[in-house]
């Protein structure tokens, strides 16, 4: 078979274009009921998956695809989950690893992040957003995303981590704005120092930690055996570079599409609340289909091979979408609606095989806290559509920068979230939260 | 209507355990998921189990309903 013929279906796909939010939904109907797997010639020239068949089955098949980025040359120079590959030539954790390896890793880190080791956390997390709305209730004024969906993602992933709460505001803006910040922009420079600031600190706690056990997640990879040997300082910081690109952002992006819609739906929002105890789950997973924060992710085919109708050659690039086929007819009648109650929710916006996002458990219940909170203490908001800043380009995650919003004033409960965080500190520090579950089983205990 | 969930092939999404609580649980350590119920489905479990079975991301979940012992 010529190269021609192997990629006869084409489409010329550039995700990092604007066009490419703008025209999502049209592009998207396009590539999947023409040609779920096709050749584009941008970013080098890649393979682009899109039918929910299509990304299933290739997704899966962990014999012929590799995640690996091989920064420093000595296996077979694969590039790594991102197409084209980025500038500066750095390993994105285990996410860019194959197994053995890669499986080490999520066996260290598995008992910090199962369902039953997040649940232990859920006081603390209401806690933090009762705290983040306190801040803003008696006025009647929210930005969504810089006072509550910014804030506790990041409070918690660093508590889970053992790095002190209140560096929190250290890590939130380089951790979102270097997803949103194009490289020309004139802000780029601050955002790089603002980064460089983030990575001194965490290096300094990576390396107090080491010498020094504290529970949490950087103890257990200071300490962790991969392949046999302890990793060098460097793979390790691109490790907790992962947990905290991967802890923030995301469901941050989640939390802000959603309340962007529920206040568009008003009714929907009503019903939600009401019927929260049948309706929450499936909501929350059709939020998760319908917005993707994380909209796919590129692979390396291994071997040669012939997957899902098309024939592929080792070395070449694949983007496995899984934006586009959350949005699969053959699977989601409707796909373009949002319907609170979907069944069937085979979505793929955790991935999909072996590389499941490892924090799916605390996305979702963080996210849950956060909605039903604003739910109860803000149940009227209206957002600002003038005022709402969508990220201009959805390449790396389908996020929000800004969404203000009104809503009838309330009252102030409890302490405000500079004590809040204090008190927290103490309960992480004299409880050992950040102890995996294989060590402390018991949920957090939280006075109010 | 028996049920079974291939642990090669769960990766724990845990949608199982969300839908049917009662016939799923999930591993402490890592989320993956095994059926609690052994023998039979009770008929009452039924819609949910298969509900489960359709939800499931990696198609890890088979019902056996010709598996009668």
């Amino acid at each position: 078979m010529t190269d021609d013929d192997r990629k006869k279906n084409r489409y010329e796909f550039a995700r990092h274009a604007p066009e490419y939010r703008d025209q999502f939904q049209q592009i998207t109907t396009e590539m999947v009921s023409k040609c779920p797997v096709a050749w584009s010639d941008t970013y080098g020239g890649h393979w682009v998956a899109s039918g929910h068949k299509e990304v299933f089955e290739l997704a899966r098949s962990a014999e012929y695809l590799s995640n690996d980025h091989d920064v420093k040359g000595e296996r077979r120079g694969y590039k790594g989950i991102s197409i084209p590959t980025p500038d500066g030539d750095f390993q994105g954790g285990f996410l860019e690893m194959d197994p053995p390896g890669q499986r080490h890793y999520r066996q260290a880190l598995n008992p910090y992040l199962s369902p039953a080791a997040v649940a232990r956390w859920q006081p603390v997390v209401d806690e933090l957003v009762r705290a983040s709305l306190n801040e803003k209730i008696e006025t009647g004024r929210i930005d969504f995303v810089d006072d509550l969906a910014n804030i506790v993602p990041a409070v918690l992933t660093l508590a889970m981590l053992g790095i002190p709460l209140k560096n929190w505001d250290i890590y939130v803006e380089p951790v979102h704005a270097s997803v949103y910040t194009p490289p020309d922009s004139p802000d780029i420079e601050r955002v790089r120092q603002s980064q460089m600031a983030m990575y001194q600190d965490l290096f300094g706690h990576f390396m107090q930690i080491k010498a020094n056990p504290r529970p949490g997640m950087i103890d257990a990879l200071a300490r962790a055996t991969i392949n046999g040997t302890t990793p060098d300082d460097m793979e390790l910081i691109g490790v907790l570079a992962l947990i905290i690109g991967g802890g923030f952002d995301t469901t941050t992006a989640l939390t802000a599409h959603a309340l962007e819609w529920l206040s568009e739906h008003p009714s929907e929002r009503d019903r939600l609340s009401r019927e929260r105890d049948t309706l929450l789950d499936s909501a929350t997973e059709e939020f998760l289909r319908f917005y993707t924060p994380a909209p796919g992710d590129g692979r390396t085919i291994s071997a040669d091979c012939e997957i899902a109708g098309a024939s592929f050659k080792e070395g070449e690039r694949l983007w496995l979408s899984w934006a586009m086929s959350n949005r699969d007819p053959a699977v989601f009648p409707n796909p373009h609606e949002i319907d609170l109650a979907r069944t069937g929710n085979r979505h793929h916006s955790f991935g999909l095989g072996l590389h499941r996002c490892i924090g799916s458990n605390v996305a979702r219940m963080v996210f849950k806290r956060m909605l039903l909170a604003v739910l109860d203490r803000m149940p009227d908001f209206v957002c600002d559509p003038a005022g709402a800043v969508h990220y201009e380009t959805i390449g790396v995650i389908q996020g929000m920068q800004h969404l203000p919003a009104t809503f009838t004033p309330g009252p102030r409960i409890g302490d405000g979230l500079e004590e809040t965080v204090a008190r927290m500190q103490v309960v992480c520090d004299e409880q050992r939260l950040a102890e995996p579950v294989t060590v402390r089983k018991g949920t957090a205990q939280v006075e109010s | 209507m028996k049920v079974h969930v291939d642990p090669e092939r769960c990766q724990g999404h845990t949608l199982c355990n969300m839908i049917a609580p009662d016939v799923f649980q999930l591993d402490d350590v890592d989320g993956h998921s095994t059926a609690i119920i052994d023998g039979e489905v009770p008929a009452d479990l039924e819609a949910k189990v298969a509900e489960a079975v359709r939800s499931c991301p990696e198609q890890a979940i088979s019902p056996d309903p010709g598996n009668r012992a």
